[in-house]
């Protein structure tokens, strides 16, 4: 896809956004388009790592949890104003994630899988157990300011504008995405995905490339993490838990990596089949379990790749991340 | 003080043992990393409470690890061994879906309060040592670890079992080649990690609580443990479990509020220092 055909579809992406508003009146599900749109940004952070690194993170709640708890600490304390603490709180992910994947990048394979999991499942557990500045298991609810970047708050929370907000969030995401994916950043990744050993030889650093990777990932989903903070006004540990990050994982394998859009097709699905399943499935954990091991198990490229095969009659090619 | 302490963080360097020989002994053979031990911990530690009820811990020390290798025999038998020619992180992520799914069954069934065993009546006494009191049930803790970490050893090192299974472990095309039943193998070592996971279980349960949570806990230290230790090597897990056991235990002393975060800068700084942990990387 060419830059100008990509810009033609994120302009139709916008459009049709408009023209769902208009045509959904039902504020709750709109909500629950909102939700979707939202973890759709949080699965879209996940599969861009899987897609230009090969590496899946089993905590990436860490960086939505987290987005959402600085920025709920920093209004807490009146440090800035509340547009510069969603700026501050999205720098402050993404170094971090930075710092932290120049280290855990050079772990191999599973490692690396393994070490998110538990970096992730501390920050929660840390959180939790804070009770002073973060509200421990109960969480802390987001003083949003009466206007946010001009506009009045709560003009913003009513479902169709929120809806809006979110979904040209993404569109715009999505689109600066597969922008940046085709400038020599996204080939050197590539590069180093594929074959970090003859990467090398060619004379490319293959450790900033990878942990600016898993910082771009961090970012992306921190995006998310602002936007529920936004539309819940409230954070909680349970947005720091890894059986979040396992919902976010899961959408990425539903919806395939293989492309862009494949994490946030994922989302849609993951609640559309929450939606069916109702307020009565208290037993959702075991459901998303096997959906999973279902899903991985016998169609490895999620719904992008039936998508490929049924629609498009590409062959099959198995194969999850890249080592 | 600083003596409670250090015995501590050898009780529960003993228990990072037990744990992560199991995964390390599975990661070798079937070269997966099992994300769900720590929820097998876990259910293994609540069947071992429930088993104490109905008779006494000493039951429960035997049959709770008894019905984990079962079901760790299950779980390579109609998991592992089905997915052994695809990709290793397939097997993990499925790995995962089991780990939400023993997590989900084991609070429903048991709850999400906390629950508690009694230490046996037999070890609930102290004993003195360098001055220092200590209860009797932690220093056999303590015993426990050791001989799972000397059992293992010898009889990786000098049984004909254990030679197989470091062929295995190494090549396991030619191993079978050369007439070991590999599948037979590798059964009974998930089996064996699966009951030791069960085992870690029923052992922390009279000095940790038995709770929901009880799975994170250990299976932060336990992976910190594995990756620093080197992946799939026994040696390097028992060494990085006691020097895990003594952070912590050192740690709740001194930064009582950042000791759960101290494991994480315990393995950043090492993972600087050595990428692929203490023995290598075997990935």
């Amino acid at each position: 896809m060419n830059f100008q055909k990509s810009l033609l579809s994120a302009v139709l992406a916008l459009v049709l956004g408009g023209v769902l508003t208009m045509v959904v009146s039902s504020g709750t599900v709109l909500s629950l388009l909102t939700q979707a749109i939202i973890y759709a940004v949080f699965a879209l952070g996940v599969g861009v790592l899987l897609k230009q690194n090969g590496m899946v993170s089993f905590g990436h709640a860490l960086f939505f949890g987290g987005a959402s708890y600085l920025v709920g600490i920093v209004l807490q304390l009146q440090l800035m104003s509340a547009e510069l603490a969603i700026l501050a709180a999205l720098a402050v992910v993404t170094l971090a994630a930075f710092l932290i994947g120049l280290v855990i990048v050079r772990v191999p394979g599973v490692a690396f899988g393994m070490l998110t999991l538990a970096i992730g499942q501390m920050f929660f557990l840390t959180a939790s157990r804070a009770r002073g500045l973060t509200g421990g298991a109960d969480g802390m609810n987001i003083d949003w300011p009466s206007r946010l970047f001009g506009f009045p708050l709560s003009q913003m929370l009513k479902p169709a504008s929120m809806f809006l907000i979110c979904w040209s969030t993404l569109v715009v995401v999505m689109f600066l995405l597969a922008w940046l994916m085709r400038t020599r950043f996204g080939g050197i990744t590539e590069a180093v995905r594929d074959n970090e050993e003859r990467a090398r030889f060619i004379g490319i650093t293959t450790l900033w490339p990878r942990a600016a990777v898993y910082a771009l990932s961090a970012l992306v989903t921190s995006v998310a993490g602002v936007l529920s903070a936004l539309n819940t006004g409230f954070v909680s540990p349970e947005s720091l838990h890894w059986s979040l990050s396992g919902v976010a994982l899961m959408m990425v394998v539903v919806g395939g990596f293989k492309a862009l859009w494949g994490p946030a097709a994922g989302a849609v699905v993951y609640f559309l089949f929450k939606d069916i399943l109702g307020e009565h499935a208290t037993h959702w954990m075991t459901i998303f379990g096997v959906a999973l091991i279902t899903v991985i198990v016998f169609s490895p490229t999620g719904v992008a790749g039936l998508f490929d095969r049924w629609v498009l009659g590409k062959k099959p090619s198995v194969k999850v991340g890249g080592h | 003080m600083l003596t409670i302490n250090l015995f501590n963080g050898l009780v529960y360097g003993a228990l990072l043992i037990v744990m992560c020989s199991g995964l390390a002994l599975i990661y070798g053979l079937r070269r997966v990393v099992n994300f769900a031990h720590g929820s097998l911990y876990m259910l293994g530690a609540y069947l071992g409470y429930s088993i104490s009820l109905h008779s006494n811990f000493w039951v429960a020390l035997v049959a709770a690890p008894a019905i984990m290798a079962l079901l760790g025999v299950l779980l390579d038998r109609y998991g592992f061994r089905l997915l052994q020619d695809r990709d290793p992180l397939t097997v993990v992520l499925v790995t995962f879906g089991l780990l939400l799914v023993i997590e989900d069954l084991v609070q429903s069934y048991w709850g999400k309060s906390n629950l508690s065993v009694p230490v046996p009546e037999a070890l609930a006494f102290s004993i003195n040592l360098l001055g220092t009191p200590v209860p009797a049930y932690r220093l056999s803790v303590i015993f426990i670890g050791a001989a799972v970490a000397l059992g293992l050893s010898l009889w990786l090192r000098f049984s004909k079992v254990g030679l197989f299974v470091r062929a295995a472990s190494t090549d396991p095309v030619t191993t079978s080649m050369q007439g070991v039943n590999t599948d037979l193998l590798s059964a009974g070592v998930v089996g064996l990690g699966t009951a030791l996971a069960g085992l870690a279980g029923v052992v922390a349960a009279p000095f940790l609580s038995l709770s929901p949570a009880m799975s994170a806990d250990v299976i932060i230290d336990s992976f910190v443990v594995v990756v620093i230790g080197g992946l799939g090597s026994l040696a390097g897990a028992f060494i990085a479990a006691l020097v895990l056991g003594m952070v912590q235990a050192i740690g709740a002393v001194y930064l009582p509020d950042a000791a759960v975060l101290l494991p994480f800068v315990f393995m950043i700084a090492i993972l600087i220092w050595k990428p692929s942990g203490f023995a290598g990387s075997r990935t």
